[in-house]
């Protein structure tokens, strides 16, 4: 069936295209909301968030709004430049894809040349905005989270091993650390548990959907886990790495960065994911992978609201 | 038909007859606050003691005596009676409903994961109903309560209706659909503004019901007179009222209630104009029948709406006319319902697919 909608759809975007032949500010705004869509509006709002939680735990007491507006609007630049190129990047595989063919680069909606133009103005504002207003430091680390995630992982890994996410996902987990230099201009120990924790959840949060979509996937050659190794053994992975979740997470108390709010909430989630996790394994239904992908998002953005809560009604020391 | 697939489609009538049951239920509630029957029994759950209504001379005289502040109507007695008799049954269905939903998700048998925190939450609600419907009597029709309890019956309806639709989608929904319809993706969200703005208006419309001013203007468009100068929104939106006997016939002064009458026509006007414009432009951008139908379906029940609306005033609100205004906005939110659910997408992202 994609074959026959993929027929009717093709003609569309080299009509529109030949409207896009160069750069113009004019098609940003006529198209603004295509734009908008390849940044990936709802993960940047979680990534960011994720970073403020790394600025309000590396200082004690109320955060100073000059940092704090800079560092979050640059981060969150970056990031959606990143997202931009990640779509750039995917553009041919989207297209083959029956999900994903509607995308605006595949539906031509937006020109390839038109989206770099984007990616790099805004990674560049991001990066001034970072260098000049925060610190260098900053500055530098989320540029190398850009380049992890968009050259690294969406380029290279991604098509090269199933461990693509386990190691790419570093680059996703590093907002935190983002968020505490660019409040103290140090890396510290306690930043780094926070990327330990995002870094450990990312394999269980993207195999659910892996699981769900591995026919897309499959279709383009990308070799994600249940690809390569089947869902059986995704599934097995995806329990055992919400029991190390789980343990990761007890850390920020056991080393005396939280209090109990924390360590009960982490309890209470990490338990979920794993009744989720467990259900999967043992007695998955239609909508159990999509559902445990959909709670692992829930999960973490929990997680961190619970952290920040802890932080200020119950602060340490 | 497989031992399973019985059990689905018991789930699947059972929640449809809950639902054409939520909405004679509404209409009852309806009818009984508009003929005044809402105190038509002093007590609860029982009506001067018994089960049904007195009606026999020596039943009558009894109860006169046992609640001698409430003289006997059996008529009115009776509507407020035959209301809690249609609740309670549907209280017991959606119980059932609840119970089926927690046995069909734990199945082993069963490939689909059925839902089982909205029929919870219905069951939820639909207990909380029943304490308004208590309250309603106990505190003599006040005002917040009157329309609590009207939203939580729409809310039972609107929840009934979601449950419908997502135990169907997997029959309805097919993938070319979604794709074919990917541009009208952000309408998703509009459509979520309109139901907000619908929730205040059916709220505010409570209001004017059980404050009793439906009838402070009896002009078009607005109101009459110079209703500019008359507004007070000082008392007319306090939740919790000043003590009082009985709240029935309401207790607010004359402008107070032009002000909530005026506030629910401009809500009207909002209203009226945000569903229009948004069902006409889903209809024109629009290309599979089942959202075109929707979008059709929303605005001929919107034009419906505001034409009874007119009546009401035109008319000096005439009973069926004012029940009917009360279900079609029933109607009218089910459909925006439907339209919205029909709009929404899997968007899930991830940063790693």
């Amino acid at each position: 069936m994609s074959k026959v909608l993929n027929k009717t759809i093709t003609p569309m975007p080299s009509a529109i295209n030949t409207s896009h032949h160069h750069f113009s500010i004019s098609s940003i705004f006529a198209n603004w909301r295509a734009y908008y869509d390849i940044t990936k509006p709802k993960v940047v709002a979680l990534l960011v968030l994720t970073a403020l939680v790394g600025m309000s735990l590396s200082v004690p007491g109320a955060l100073p709004w000059q940092r704090l507006i800079p560092a979050m609007l640059g981060i969150a630049l970056l990031s959606s430049a990143a997202a931009a190129i990640n779509h750039i990047v995917d553009e041919k595989i989207d297209t083959v894809m029956g999900r994903t063919h509607n995308r605006p680069l595949p539906a031509g909606k937006i020109s390839v040349t038109n989206a770099i133009v984007f990616a790099t103005s805004i990674a560049l504002l991001g990066f001034i905005i970072l260098y000049a207003l925060v610190n260098p430091l900053t500055a530098f680390l989320t540029l190398a989270g850009l380049v992890g995630y968009s050259f690294v992982y969406t380029m290279y890994l991604k098509r090269a091993t199933p461990q693509n996410i386990t190691i790419g996902g570093l680059a996703g987990a590093i907002p935190p650390l983002l968020g505490w230099t660019a409040m103290t201009n140090e890396v510290v120990p306690n930043a780094l548990l926070l990327v330990l924790i995002i870094f450990t959840w990312t394999p269980p949060h993207f195999w659910a959907l892996a699981i769900h979509r591995k026919n897309d996937y499959a279709k383009v050659n990308i070799p994600m886990l249940p690809v390569t190794h089947g869902v059986s053994f995704t599934k097995t992975q995806i329990l055992l790495y919400t029991v190390l979740l789980f343990i990761v997470c007890l850390l920020p108390y056991l080393v005396g960065m939280s209090n109990w709010l924390y360590l009960i909430g982490a309890c209470s989630l990490n338990l979920i994911f794993f009744g989720y996790a467990w259900q999967l394994k043992f007695n998955a239904k239609e909508g159990t992978a999509m559902a445990t992908f959909k709670f692992s998002i829930v999960h973490l953005m929990l997680l961190f609201i619970i952290l920040l809560l802890d932080h200020y009604w119950l602060p340490m020391g | 038909m497989t031992e399973h697939s019985k059990k689905t489609q018991t789930l699947r009538r059972l929640v449809l007859t809950s639902l054409l049951l939520a909405i004679v239920v509404i209409g009852l509630g309806a009818y009984t606050r508009l003929t005044h029957a809402g105190l038509g029994c002093p007590d609860w759950p029982t009506c001067y003691g018994l089960i049904d209504v007195p009606e026999t001379s020596i039943q009558i005289a009894a109860a006169e005596q046992a609640f001698p502040e409430r003289h006997v109507e059996p008529a009115k007695a009776w509507n407020e009676m035959i209301h809690r008799y249609f609740a309670g049954s549907l209280g017991l269905l959606i119980a059932v409903i609840a119970f089926v939903s927690i046995k069909l998700r734990f199945s082993k048998s069963s490939k689909v994961r059925y839902p089982i925190f909205l029929p919870l939450c219905i069951l939820g609600i639909v207990t909380f109903q029943a304490a308004l419907g208590m309250w309603t009597v106990t505190l003599k029709l006040m005002p917040i309560v009157v329309m609590g309890h009207l939203l939580g019956g729409f809310t039972t309806l609107c929840l009934l209706f979601l449950l419908y639709l997502r135990i169907n989608a997997r029959r309805i929904n097919t993938q070319g659909e979604k794709l074919a319809e990917s541009q009208l993706k952000k309408y998703s969200s509009y459509a979520l503004i309109g139901i907000t703005i619908l929730t205040a208006q059916i709220a505010l419309g409570g209001w004017t019901s059980s404050n009793y001013a439906a009838m402070s203007c009896v002009e078009l468009p607005i109101c009459q007179g110079d209703w500019l100068s008359d507004l007070s929104f000082e008392q007319s939106f306090d939740l919790i009222p000043p003590n009082q006997e009985s709240y029935e016939f309401g207790h607010l002064a004359h402008n107070e209630r032009v002000t909530i009458h005026v506030s629910h026509r401009f809500g009207a006007i909002i209203t009226g104009a945000f569903l229009a414009w948004l069902a006409i432009t889903i209809f024109l951008k629009a290309k599979t029948p089942s959202i075109k139908n929707t979008a059709t379906i929303l605005l001929s029940l919107l034009v419906i709406q505001i034409s009874l609306g007119v009546s009401n005033i035109w008319f000096s609100l005439p009973l069926k006319v004012a029940v009917a205004h009360n279900l079609v906005a029933a109607g009218l939110m089910l459909s925006l319902i439907a339209l919205t659910y029909k709009l929404r997408q899997n968007s899930e992202e991830s940063l790693y697919e």
